[in-house]
């Protein structure tokens, strides 16, 4: 741990790029978290899970098409392919996952859901165990879309696009931003727009009243949930390439920082988790930059604590007044 | 003659949530041993006030006077301690504990044995615990046969709802309250209940020794139970008085019914 | 008998939906319920709770449980034994904080691991610090109450979810700064980081230590036996009955006079002080404590051996705590895997038999089971010996039948996580049928299942514990989320 001396504008800025890449993860996870407790009140723990397995069905879709060393198709489709396959994986387990642990407890004391999701993390985590094995599965993304894979000669995701202040913004960077930023505007524009949207607001406002309007509130729970996941599974691909580790354990980490944005952006506000996946993100990299890896992790709990304390309907949520 | 202190009182409280300002200035008091009714529409201000007085909201400006003092900032334990209880609009028992428990549970304030106490089963211990059951006991047979017997060990879920609203009171008695403030006791409830009710705050008074504030819609209830009547509309006071006086004043008839008597 | 005349139809019993409660007297009306409530085992054992005095039921336990070592070898001891003894202190003390006052405190788990780390600290090789436990104990159970009155701080100002959340964390910062910071004090890491600290000393009875298991373990059942007489009394004190309407409702409780933010504090500072008291005796048992002892997969252990016997209910804790304790040993990875095999194996059964009614069902689907095992075992076995070849894992007993039943190939890597996949959507889709079409679907299940079993489980008895873990407090709290011994509770939504 040292601070630096001098203040180094390169590293400031490889941070602020790496925090806000970090960030799009992070709020990508948080929209699930902050989608499904706006609909349901509920904290799902296995969000993070559903990551995971994101990560992997990417994975297993990159093996499918020949494996990084010898990709059968040119590296567009490829990375297209394997984001297709995430998203609708994750989000079909997502759905499932409702279907099955969540939807018997609707009325369940609170204590109920809450142990499901931890029993359905423990379900999935170890079943990725089991199925996988415990070594770390690898993306190689640096050799994906090379011309000599075989030879390790590097792939055009690690070129830099662009370089601002000496520092190299590279491909994947950059693809991985503009899909979180297309993500998001696509998720906005289902809110706002249609008839989804609406269905799905109305039941966050009061599922009873929504499903007397004639909303089939089972349904727009479902599609909240196969939402919420598939942009999980992005973000799993997203992680997969970005540092090519996939493991069985990498959703639980991810979760709780996704989570923790969710919560620091306010929960239950879609414009609160991208700023709080934003925030989370950019304080990790500092914090670990400027103070150390090891501390990291406990900046960002930090910063989850202190914004509970202060403001806990987070930065852009509403604070709930109750009707006595 | 010193001119005699109301039990409690409000002196221009103003509440707002948000750019809602649901009292306004507003003043009554509550004099000892007298039963009072607050009616008005819905959306009046009435729970708010009760809201106000037990300490559930902290008033934008104004004063508040328990005996004289000003309970403005005090949490709500210690105001019921004080000696205000209420019953709620909505009804919130313990509904998984038995009928008796509820009743237990609310003696806490009055009592004062410790954890170490329990833990060990010292002889004061003892001696409290038989004290709130029969305390309870005294509470729940005040109303007759309907909460007594085998009533007392059954869930508080089980009980119909006019026992439920019962329960309630009996519950708030046993916090040994002196202003008792029910809010809409009589809602839901069947013609003979409702005249059951009526007596049962009488009663409240004279064998109790309780002061009494109620919120009520129902005029039979109001107009059988008060010595006074304050009406309010849109969190102002616009009238107080005999039931009389208030059910034939123009402002109170405008505020239900919204037309003006033509002259 | 015939007489003239009509006589009406005695009516079939009403449906639940449309029985009439206008003006039929509540506790008649609900004869049906309560006779409900005590069927199967489930009411036995409410039944037994309810007639069965507290006292004698504690006496019965102690009976039994101080008997333990007299027929137990050592070994067996430490795991069935005192580990259970463990989890029930930890069951009791979360209970105070979840079951009494209704918080939901996720990081319960870091009290504890605080309270064995710093027993460590000070009677351990780590710095040379042995306090004679009658110093340690108090010292100890003191401040992890003091730290569980601080984490219960914020839990005036939050509601019941952003708790859980806060108090997780902690759980999770409580490990990472065990593992990853370890602060240097005194010349080396504080907590010893991934290692954790080792040679810890035994607890000792003013002098008298105890260093064999028997006396450990006599030691920490005195412990556990105290630690229920006194619950027992706060329970039935003017603080239970308060902690109940809490957890009930915390807004009318504080309008009847109850301090709730006091009683949150107070309900924080006891369960951490159990938990504390059981860290002592931990880490002098196990002689060596790690931040693995005290991660996620344990907390969720104490939450599910609270849950499953009631939440609430101190019995329940007993009992969830020695379900699920010898449940977890049984299946150890170091424990023989014949043991497990037939543990496995008796259970489908058991569960078949509870489950399927008419007596010629269940045999007829034991039957089928049978049947496809041959079937399919032959007919892989011609199509290719490799479909058969594969080895049994761990002989035993049931070896022998099971390679000639089981298809287990060998060489085929995708076989195992297919079928574990098939598995999953058989049993998922046996919940959503009805009638014979269920009947007909559970047969290849049930063989499914013993393949997974034989190809995937018995490799990594480890992990399919978790696996297996996860499946039941899934299946827990949808089925029964009040626990064995717990009523259905009434919620205000």
């Amino acid at each position: 741990m040292g601070l630096p001396l001098a203040f180094n504008v390169e590293l400031f800025t490889q941070l602020l790029v790496n925090g806000i890449t970090l960030g799009s993860l992070y709020a990508l996870i948080a929209l699930g978290y902050s989608l499904v407790y706006g609909i349901l009140k509920l904290l799902n723990f296995a969000h993070g899970d559903v990551y995971m397995i994101g990560a992997f069905a990417g994975y297993a879709a990159l093996s499918l098409l020949g494996g990084p060393l010898s990709p059968n198709i040119a590296l567009a489709p490829l990375i297209i392919l394997m984001f297709l396959a995430a998203m609708i994986a994750s989000g079909l387990l997502g759905v499932v996952i409702e279907r099955f642990a969540y939807r018997p407890l609707r009325d369940a004391p609170r204590i109920a859901p809450l142990i499901s999701a931890l029993g359905v993390s423990f379900f999935l985590q170890n079943s990725a165990l089991l199925l996988f094995g415990a070594q770390f599965r690898s993306y190689d993304s640096f050799v994906l879309g090379s011309k000599n894979p075989e030879f390790f000669e590097p792939g055009p995701l690690t070129d830099p696009l662009f370089v601002v202040k000496n520092v190299n913004i590279q491909l994947i960077q950059v693809i991985v931003l503009s899909t979180t930023v297309g993500l998001m505007v696509a998720l906005t524009l289902l809110v706002a727009k249609t008839q989804l949207g609406k269905a799905m607001r109305a039941t966050s406002y009061d599922r009873e009243a929504a499903a007397m309007m004639g909303i089939d509130t089972d349904r727009v729970i479902a599609s909240t949930f196969f939402i919420g996941s598939l942009l999980a599974g992005a973000a799993g691909v997203m992680f997969g390439l970005l540092f090519s580790q996939v493991f069985h354990f990498m959703g639980f980490l991810a979760g709780l920082k996704g989570f923790t944005a969710a919560v620091v952006g306010g929960i239950g506000s879609i414009p609160g988790a991208m700023l709080g996946g934003l925030l989370v993100g950019l304080a990790e990299a500092f914090a670990g930059g400027y103070l150390g890896g090891r501390w990291s992790d406990l900046t960002v709990f930090g910063i989850l604590i202190l914004v509970l304390l202060v403001r806990p309907s987070g930065l852009l949520g509403t604070p709930a007044i109750k009707k006595v | 003659m010193a001119e005699k202190q109301p039990l409690f009182e409000l002196r221009e409280v103003t509440k707002s949530f948000g750019g809602l300002r649901v009292t306004d200035g507003l003043s009554l008091h509550v004099e000892a041993g007298e039963i009072a009714s607050l009616i008005g529409p819905n959306g009046a201000g009435k729970t708010t006030v009760f809201n106000l007085v037990t300490g559930l909201y902290r008033p934008d400006s104004g004063q508040i006077l328990f005996e004289g003092r000003s309970i403005v900032g005090l949490a709500p334990h210690k105001i019921t301690q004080l000696g205000i209880a209420r019953t709620f609009q909505t009804l919130r028992l313990f509904l998984n504990m038995t009928v008796k428990e509820n009743v237990m549970a609310a003696a806490y304030g009055h009592t004062s044995s410790t954890v170490f106490e329990a833990i060990f089963r010292l002889p004061r211990a003892r001696r409290e615990e038989r004290e709130i059951a029969a305390l309870a006991e005294e509470k729940l047979a005040f109303f007759g046969q309907r909460l007594a017997g085998y009533r007392h060990d059954q869930q508080a879920y089980n009980l119909s709802y006019a026992n439920r609203r019962r329960l309630e009171i009996a519950r708030a008695m046993a916090t040994n309250p002196k202003l008792l403030l029910l809010d809409e006791p009589a809602a839901g409830m069947n013609p003979a209940e409702t005249h059951e009710l009526t007596e049962l705050i009488g009663r409240l008074r004279t064998d109790g020794g309780y002061t009494v504030l109620v919120i009520e819609h129902d005029m039979h209830v109001v107009e059988g139970i008060s010595d006074r009547v304050i009406a309010l509309d849109h969190g102002v006071k616009i009238a107080e008085g005999t039931f009389e006086q208030v059910a034939t004043n123009d402002r109170v008839i405008e505020a239900y019914l919204g037309l003006q008597r033509s002259a | 008998m015939a007489t003239g005349g009509d006589i009406p139809e005695v009516p079939a019993r009403p449906d639940e939906g449309d029985r009439p409660r206008v003006g039929v007297d509540e506790w008649v009306a609900s004869v049906e319920d309560r006779r409900e409530e005590r069927a199967g085992i489930a009411g036995l054992a409410r039944r037994v709770d309810d007639v069965v005095p507290s006292w004698a039921r504690l006496a019965a336990f102690g009976a039994v449980a101080a008997s333990l070592p007299l027929w137990m070898d050592r070994g067996d001891l430490f795991a069935y034994g005192i580990f259970t003894l463990i989890y029930v202190l930890l069951g009791l003390g979360l209970n105070v904080v979840v079951g009494y006052a209704g918080l939901l405190d996720l990081g319960y788990v870091a009290l504890f691991g605080f309270g064995a780390y710093f027993y460590a600290l000070l009677s351990s090789e780590h710095y040379g610090i042995h306090w004679p436990s009658w110093v340690t104990f108090p010292v100890v159970v003191l401040s992890t109450a003091l730290l569980g009155l601080v984490l219960g701080v914020p839990s005036r100002r939050l509601l019941g979810d952003y708790l859980a959340i806060v108090t997780l964390f902690f759980g999770q910062a409580f490990v990472v700064f065990v593992n990853a910071a370890n602060p240097t004090v005194r010349g080396q890491g504080l907590t010893g980081g991934p290692n954790g600290i080792a040679d810890i000393d035994a607890n000792d009875l003013f002098g008298y230590e105890l260093t064999t298991r028997r006396q450990q373990y006599w030691f920490i059942l005195g412990v556990v036996l105290l630690v229920l007489t006194g619950l027992h009394f706060l329970s039935e004190s003017r603080t239970g009955r308060a902690w109940r309407a809490l957890r009930e409702d915390p807004l009318a409780a504080e309008a009847m006079s109850i301090p709730v933010n006091r009683l949150k504090l107070m309900a924080f500072a006891f369960g951490a002080g159990i938990a504390g008291l059981t860290g002592c005796m931990f880490a002098a048992v196990l002689t060596a404590v790690t931040s693995g002892n005290f991660a996620l997969p344990i907390l969720i252990t104490i939450y599910a051996v609270v849950i499953l016997g009631g939440i609430g209910s101190l019995t329940g804790v007993v009992i969830g705590a020695i379900v699920i304790n010898v449940s977890f040993q049984f299946l150890a990875p170091e424990n023989p895997q014949d043991n497990a095999r037939i543990l496995f194996y008796a259970v489908v059964v058991l569960l078949l038999v509870i489950g399927i009614r008419p007596w010629w069902r269940l045999g007829a689907v034991l039957a089928g089971v049978l049947a496809l095992g041959v079937v399919a075992h032959t007919v892989a076995e011609a199509v290719s010996p490799s479909w058969t070849a594969g080895a049994v894992v761990e002989g035993g007993r049931l070896s022998g039948v099971v390679s000639d039943w089981v298809i287990i190939p060998a060489g085929h890597d995708r076989f195992a996580p297919a079928a574990y996949i098939g598995l999953i959507v058989a049993i998922l889709a046996l919940t959503r049928i009805r009638g014979w079409w269920r009947t007909g679907l559970l047969i290849p299940t049930v063989y499914l299942s013993a393949i997974v079993w034989e190809t995937s489980f018995v490799e990594q008895p480890a992990v399919a514990r978790w696996i297996l873990f996860g499946a039941l407090l899934v299946f827990l709290m949808t089925v029964r989320p009040q626990g064995l011994l717990g009523t259905p509770r009434v919620e205000i939504v």
